[in-house]
């Protein structure tokens, strides 16, 4: 982990950091990764990947229609919005 | 200082009260965050409609700390909570304190309602995962977070458990019905055996110690036999689960981006500072940090020895913790290293969070249920829950009578 690799995390994430947090984050990304020795000392090469811990059933279930959000009200809590749609900065000039 | 950020207008029922991930139509859910700071939900969270149900009453919602990750709700944007003697203290458990509330249900994504609990000389349970319903819940940990309750007593907790248990189709990690009913009644421990996790009790301080060692004095009393194991698998999960938790945080939290609700920046001309700027403005440090650390977990460069090595160690606890069973009816372990974390601590290393966690993540990371009392944790099989609960709810009602634990230096 260097500066130029946190910027770049910084822009895909769309976050922005002062110079003094990063090198706050970059202490942190320390610590994170002196923290994995002791994962890495686990030997887990036959060890399969575990992303649920309960076997689940397949959920999927007949469609059915139901009342959809007002509009409306699916806008109230936006930022801004204007005869039904959302308002953003112009994205194409 | 703030506890009950919103409360009810009307309260009909035994009152109960919910942290702020938990969504709700009468009361704005914030999840601690300036992002979601007035946010109104159009459908309140399947735990809502349970507790209604069941004849309980919404009395409030309870501040939590940004997305109820951190150490003790100190990063919530509406401030961080301290009791008399100076000590940051999570609100849910002032409240229980302090009000007539039966019961705080929250979402236990990082233990945060455990350590609280341990340090209140309250109960907690983290219910096995997929007994209850995460529908309306601000996701954020999905693999390993759960709904949990705090309560004064383990009766009171056990109520409010089986009010709230149960298979709900909106939730696709929800286990069948018949599974989830296995936490509302007591099985025998069988085994009569309690495990005692060493390296983890040897990393807490005297004070919780004192707790774990009037655990054993109770459990032998009782009839079981406490046997001190080796964890170092279990102080594994720590680092896994902060990968695991960090990855699963970055893609939850992607959401919030200032376009369809939440924190706007007045300061965007283009679309790009738009995101940039109100996750920027909104998002507090520790958030920030984690966002980035889950990220690169799942770059290219990373995914492979990283999350995917977590995932593995997952299967690691999992199984230890089986194999555990096999044997002892339960592990013992404490819930934090100490009963009191006080605001400078906490300033000089934001990230204790990441540290402290060590005695919550393995429980966490295994999906396996966990209850605290009397300054302790049980970590039990899936579905024992309510074992655990009974025989937690006996020491915390005989560690109450005289007080067993000491207190720690900085509140005595």
């Amino acid at each position: 982990m260097n500066k130029e690799i946190l910027v770049r995390l910084e822009k895909l994430n769309q976050l922005r950091l002062t110079e003094e947090q990063e090198a706050e984050t970059l202490a942190f990304f320390a610590e994170r990764e002196a923290d994995m020795a002791i994962v890495d000392a686990v030997d887990t090469q036959e060890v399969e990947r575990m992303v649920h811990v309960m076997p689940l059933e397949n959920v999927l279930r007949e469609d059915r229609a139901i009342e959809p959000f007002e509009r409306e009200a699916l806008q109230a809590g936006a930022p801004a919005a204007e005869d039904g749609y959302w308002q953003v900065p112009r994205t194409v000039d | 200082m703030s506890l009950l950020i919103n409360k009810a207008q009307e309260t009909a029922g035994k009152p109960v009260v919910l942290e702020d991930l938990v969504l709700t139509t009468a009361m704005p859910t914030t999840g601690g965050s300036k992002m979601l700071d007035g946010y109104m939900s159009l459908f309140d969270a399947e735990v809502v409609a349970k507790l209604e149900a069941a004849g309980y009453g919404i009395a409030g919602k309870a501040n939590i700390g940004e997305f109820g990750f951190d150490l003790m709700g100190e990063t919530s944007y509406f401030g961080a909570c301290e009791n008399e003697a100076g000590a940051l203290v999570s609100a849910a458990s002032q409240l229980l304190s302090a009000s007539e509330a039966q019961a705080v249900v929250g979402l236990d994504v990082n233990g945060v309602q455990r350590r609280a609990a341990a340090q209140a000389g309250q109960v907690c349970v983290k219910p096995t995962y997929g007994t209850v319903s995460r529908f309306g819940t601000i996701a954020v940990v999905c693999s390993g977070e759960a709904v949990c309750v705090s309560a004064n007593t383990a009766a009171e907790a056990q109520d409010v458990l089986s009010a709230i248990a149960g298979h709900d189709d909106k939730d696709g990690t929800s286990l069948p019905q018949a599974v989830c009913e296995k936490v509302k009644t007591p099985a025998e421990l069988a085994h009569k055996k309690i495990a005692l996790a060493k390296s983890l009790t040897a990393a807490a301080d005297e004070a919780v110690k004192s707790c774990i060692d009037a655990f054993v004095a109770f459990a032998q009393d009782a009839g079981f036999t406490v046997e001190e194991i080796d964890d170092a698998l279990l102080v594994a999960a720590r680092p896994a689960w902060n990968v695991l938790m960090s990855s699963e945080l970055c893609n939850n939290v992607s959401r919030f981006d200032g376009v369809k609700y939440g924190y706007r920046s007045a300061n965007a001309e283009t679309i790009d500072d738009l995101y940039t700027n109100s996750r920027t403005e909104a998002f507090g440090e520790l958030l920030k940090n984690t966002i980035l650390f889950g990220s690169e977990m799942l770059s290219e460069e990373n995914y492979m020895p990283r999350y995917d090595k977590s995932l593995r160690m997952r299967r690691v606890v999992v199984e230890e913790f089986a194999r555990l069973f096999g044997e002892y009816d339960a592990v013992l372990m404490p819930a934090c290293s100490k009963m009191a974390y006080t605001p400078a601590e906490v300033a000089a290393d934001k990230f204790l969070c990441f540290k402290e966690n060590m005695f919550t993540a393995p429980a966490s990371i295994a999906g396996l249920p966990a209850v605290v009392a009397g300054g302790v944790q049980l970590v039990g099989p899936a579905f024992s829950d309510a074992a655990l609960l009974a025989l937690a709810g006996q020491f915390d009602a005989a560690s109450k009578t005289p007080v067993a634990c000491e207190a720690s230096e900085e509140v005595r």
